[in-house]
């Protein structure tokens, strides 16, 4: 009878909770960064994240992203911005080694999707929307991609002399193009 | 107060765009020597902005300074040698070839370090080269040794106006002093006696 129940549950199952299962291929995929400095746009790149990613448009309610990102592995290129940003005054790496993104909800404004999360960085977390556009590749490889504003103090990334935004801006963008492949 | 230079004496423009540049240049090479004496990083980024707008100010300055030469007249030259004239003729010209060199070097080391430049937090101006971090450093030595250079000629300009000025007892520093009136009690053509 438990038997019977458990197949009938994983019948049942795709029918109900339709969202895919995804792993992102890191090769393919990248997660960057902008924002303005001295009245000019820089960008940078985290080389090392990892996400967990559920997604179907036709089933928003149970679609969900968790992603993590190594905050050690923000790189712009520029030599002060590389060895500046895991201090204390950003990132603070060494008290906060990781950001967590995780969605709440999704919905739709005209054409677009709409990821409502909560993002935990610095040992603050906040509310952040995300911009979402999926296209579906094959029955089993897909592409998202991502776009969002943090406002940076908020999360208190660049604090004490660092918060005056006629320096550094206040808001940074945060984009995403990233390579899925079903399970 | 004259506006253009005449045959005796520098008129108030030029007057003004020689000591505005002098200030500027030599406070802004002393500022930019001091610059590891800011209290934390974002002071010294605040000073080193500083230093490049102020830099960008003095060559907008030097570039108005040799057009308007070009439409005014030169008080004559002093008497003097031949060698005397011809040094006085290439010390200007170094001074003026190094006032413009300085912040042209700068800009270029600020493009090659892949750096913004802004002027007074107004607005950006663009890079002139490249990113090039191993030139850096070079760029960041070319524009240091120019300002070394620039204080050596500078010495030579100063101890020349001053020998003028106390044993030739001429009006070659007196032509070029704001508020300073010729010797001789003599007035310059166009003012009243």
């Amino acid at each position: 009878m438990k038997r019977l129940a458990t197949l009938l549950l994983a019948l049942a199952l795709p029918c109900t909770a339709a969202a895919t299962n995804y792993t992102v291929r890191p090769a393919l995929s990248q997660l960057n960064f902008q924002g303005i400095y001295q009245g000019a746009k820089f960008s940078g790149v985290f080389k090392d994240w990892s996400a967990t990613i559920s997604y179907d448009p036709a089933n928003l309610a149970n679609s969900k992203f968790d992603v993590v990102v190594t905050m050690a592995s923000a790189s712009t290129g520029d030599h002060d911005q590389d060895s500046a940003l895991p201090g204390e005054s950003f990132f603070d790496v060494a008290k906060f080694p990781t950001a967590h993104f995780v969605t709440t909800d999704f919905h739709r404004q005209g054409n677009l999707v709409i990821a409502d999360g909560n993002l935990t960085m610095r040992g603050v977390t906040r509310p952040v929307s995300l911009g979402v556009v999926f296209r579906a590749q094959s029955a089993t490889s897909a592409t998202l991609d991502i776009a969002g504003h943090v406002r940076r103090l908020d999360f208190g990334v660049g604090s004490g002399d660092y918060s005056d935004t006629s320096v550094i801006g206040p808001t940074v963008r945060i984009t995403a193009h990233v390579q899925l492949a079903s399970k | 107060m004259i506006l253009r230079s005449n045959d005796r004496q520098w008129g108030a423009v030029a007057k003004f765009f020689h000591w505005t540049i002098a200030v500027a240049i030599i406070g802004n090479g002393t500022f930019a020597l001091l610059v590891d004496l800011a209290r934390s990083p974002m002071q010294k980024i605040n000073w080193i902005a500083l230093h490049k707008s102020i830099g960008l100010t003095v060559l907008a300055l030097v570039l108005l300074r040799i057009l308007w030469r070009k439409l005014d007249r030169r008080p004559r030259e002093e008497a003097g040698s031949r060698w005397q004239r011809w040094a006085a003729r290439a010390v200007h010209a170094t001074l003026y070839g190094l006032v413009v060199a300085l912040p042209l070097s700068g800009w270029w080391f600020n493009s090659v370090a892949g750096k913004p430049l802004q002027w007074f937090k107004l607005f950006n101006l663009p890079a002139l080269a490249t990113k090039n971090e191993a030139l850096s450093h070079w760029a960041h030595g070319v524009h240091e040794y120019l300002y070394w250079f620039l204080l050596l000629v500078l010495a030579a300009h100063v101890g020349a106006a001053l020998k003028h000025h106390l044993q030739h007892n001429d009006d070659v520093l007196r032509r070029m002093l704001p508020f300073a009136r010729l010797r001789n009690g003599s007035t310059s053509p166009g003012e009243r006696p």
